[in-house]
């Protein structure tokens, strides 16, 4: 087979070309956990100051954010965050909080399933709702996992996602949140802030292939 | 030569040098921003060249590694010599799946190998979707910087492009371009059979390839076709998940000042369940293409650590007067200098090792700490050992030298001679020198002898 070949050829390249050349000795290896020394100190508050600096992170990199403190208070920003929008078309991912939250929002605005959805409907709708599995407190990033939710698309193709997120969720740093990470999900997903382009004159424009608009709703609660 | 030509070019394009002055400094600016947000900058440098070190040391297991895990994932996982062997691989898929048009996120593995002139050959249709090298590719021409491909355009160009290719009402406003674009693009996602991604960085204990954008569209690229696949150098590979930790930190920051991207894809295989999104194919290409060969030595083994963040363009002296297009190679700046001979030949760049003074502002930023000016001193060495031919000014910019370096170490001759010149009024003939830079005039009094007139007991000249 010749990819079986080229395999072999390549990995026998690599092993003549590192025999040529004499090994080190002491190239400092590093730890088991790659990112350690980076992390932010350890203890550096609870849950308060995590809420506090990602709320802060998240208005930094261009999201909104509002928090609520029930299901009922999430559907009533729902509701505000797409009239203002002025969004007709909403998607709610297959996550069962998504789905009350939704079933509470109203009847102005046409709510479809995903899975209903052909590919130009999809592209057509306003706005997606999905959950967010984990935030990072010192990037203001959402953290998707494919294995928990439908979410990849929803949070992708309309102009608009709100993402409900539970304030015991947020990890402090980037670090924290990979050691939580399971690859189970074939796709996971960091999202910091809306779609971003600098590529014309360096002039940012937001919402340029993904959403324009990012808004956290972040639960309290039990 | 084609650099000095090219070069010529680009220092004669006023537009081109305001553009590239103002894209390197604003980079530059916001890196330095963005580094005051790491407690321990240094010492995530070190951390960062030490995985890297440790992974080409055992390149080939870290590979076989990535390889049995990605494929027990569900990807399939290629493995290509050569860029000819990559593009028969990657046209093969696109064939086999009847692919008439593929969409393209950033991927400058892809441009090493010319893949979209090897897909139209099938003909198939190659789309960028990156704003800046959708620009670059409905002009027809190719990127003149890693991390804003189309920085040597301005928006009334894109706009008259925009207006001819994509007929829309001619507009200034950055947002209507790009919303242009961002439609324009959405037709050809939703059309495409196959998603062509570049890789970040390949994680051998999970088979996870990982992708960092800040637009979408290489999210787009590889959840909305069937089939992904992914092409990376072999050099991408990383030993754990965790070690993500750092690059993280690193080379967002490094690139383009942020702290992290707006996204980062992390991909394991395919989708496991009927129900998941995502495509049903995922394709993993391994590119050898001369890297092999940089492991022989540990000097040029370097030049595999890079994580391709842009940091040493921007602080370049060189590349930030003449931008990408002169290099000749879709590897310009600093890394480019050391990648494209090593790569594609030093017959065929023998140029670049030159296009440098050597000042070391590539090393200092580098987040990985590759000794760029190390590379490019062996770089010249071999191109003198093997005698290429770099070019006709060379042999008299070596007279020249060697007359400067006999001169130097010789106080009384020089000081003799700048007396003679001073006196006499006769310029060396550095016509070459000052076409692009102004001489300074030479003083009336050079200092050595202001000094030993007296300006040595405390007084200031005007005094
Ligand atoms: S050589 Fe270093 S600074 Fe230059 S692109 Fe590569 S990683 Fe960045």
């Amino acid at each position: 087979m010749r990819s079986g070949d080229a395999r072999r050829e390549i990995l026998h390249a690599i092993r003549t070309n590192l025999e040529s050349s004499p090994p080190v000795q002491s190239s400092p290896s590093p730890e088991r956990r790659g990112g350690q020394g980076v992390r932010t100190p350890e203890g550096r508050g609870g849950q308060e100051v995590r809420i506090k600096r990602f709320t802060e992170q998240l208005a930094a990199v261009g999201a909104q954010c509002t928090t609520v403190r029930s299901e009922t208070e999430a559907a009533a920003a729902l509701a505000r965050i797409l009239a203002d929008a002025g969004a007709r078309r909403v998607v709610g991912s297959d996550a069962p909080l998504v789905q009350r939250i939704l079933a509470a929002v109203g009847n102005d605005i046409v709510i479809d399933r995903l899975e209903r959805l052909s590919r130009d409907e999809l592209f057509a709708c306003d706005a997606g709702v999905t959950t967010a599995q984990w935030g990072i407190a010192d990037t203001g990033t959402l953290v998707l996992e494919s294995a928990r939710e439908r979410s990849r698309l929803l949070s992708l193709v309309p102009p608009i996602h709100v993402a409900v997120l539970s304030v015991r969720c947020i990890c402090e740093s980037l670090g924290d949140a990979l050691a939580r990470l399971s690859v189970a999900s074939h796709a996971i997903t960091f999202i910091t802030g809306p779609s971003r382009t600098s590529d014309i004159e360096l002039t940012l424009v937001v919402g340029v292939h993904g959403p324009q608009t990012v808004h956290v709703l972040l639960m309290e609660g039990p | 030569m084609t650099f000095e030509r090219d070069a010529r070019t680009a220092l004669a394009d006023g537009q081109l040098r305001g553009a590239l002055r103002q894209a390197t400094t604003l980079f530059g600016e916001r890196r330095r921003a963005a580094l005051a947000t790491v407690p321990d900058w240094e010492g995530a440098r070190d951390r960062a060249r030490a995985i890297k070190d440790e992974t080409l040391e055992h390149l080939d297991r870290y590979l076989e590694e990535f390889a049995a895990n990605a494929e027990r994932a569900g990807a399939c996982v290629h493995w290509a010599r050569d860029a000819a062997a990559a593009c028969d691989i990657i046209g093969g898929i696109a064939e086999r799946r009847g692919a008439r048009t593929v969409v393209k996120s950033k991927s400058m593995a892809s441009e090493e190998i010319h893949l979209n002139a090897a897909l139209a050959r099938r003909g198939i249709e190659a789309v960028e979707t990156d704003l800046g090298e959708y620009i670059v590719q409905l002009a027809g021409e190719t990127p003149s910087h890693i991390v804003v491909p189309a920085i040597h355009k301005t928006k009334a160009q894109i706009a008259a492009l925009f207006a001819d290719k994509l007929g829309i009402a001619p507009s200034d406003d950055v947002a209507t371009l790009a919303a242009a674009a961002r439609d324009a693009l959405r037709r050809r996602f939703a059309e495409a059979d196959l998603g062509i991604s570049g890789v970040n960085f390949a994680v051998a204990e999970t088979g996870t390839i990982l992708i960092l954008e800040n637009e979408g569209n290489a999210r787009m690229t590889t959840s909305l076709p069937h089939t992904h696949v992914a092409l990376m150098g072999i050099e991408k590979v990383i030993p754990r998940f965790a070690d993500l930790d750092v690059f993280l930190q690193l080379l967002p920051r490094s690139g383009t000042g942020q702290v992290l991207t707006a996204y980062q894809s992390l991909i394991t295989g395919t989708k496991r369940r009927a129900e998941d999104e995502g495509p049903e194919e995922l394709h993993i290409v391994l590119l050898d293409n001369g890297r092999s060969r940089m492991l022989a030595s540990r000097v040029t083994r370097q030049a595999l650590a890079c994580i391709r963040c842009g940091a040493c363009l921007n602080a370049c002296p060189v590349y930030r007067q003449i931008g990408g297009h002169a290099y000749g190679s879709v590897y310009p700046g600093p890394i480019g200098a050391v990648l494209s001979p090593q790569l594609f030949g030093l017959a065929r760049s023998a140029a670049l090792p030159y296009a440098s003074s050597l000042c070391g502002a590539c090393r200092d930023v580098c987040p990985v700490k590759i000794d760029i000016p190390a590379l490019l001193l062996h770089l010249r060495a071999q191109v003198v050992a093997e005698g290429v031919a770099v070019g006709k000014g060379h042999l008299r910019e070596r007279l020249a030298f060697w007359i400067y370096a006999t001169v130097m170490v010789r106080p009384r001759l020089f000081a003799w001679l700048m007396r003679a010149v001073r006196s006499l009024r006769i310029m060396p003939p550095l016509g070459a020198w000052t076409k692009w830079r102004d001489l300074r005039p030479l003083a009336p009094r050079s200092f050595r002898e202001q000094w030993r007139a007296g300006l040595g007991d405390q007084r200031g000249p005007d005094a």
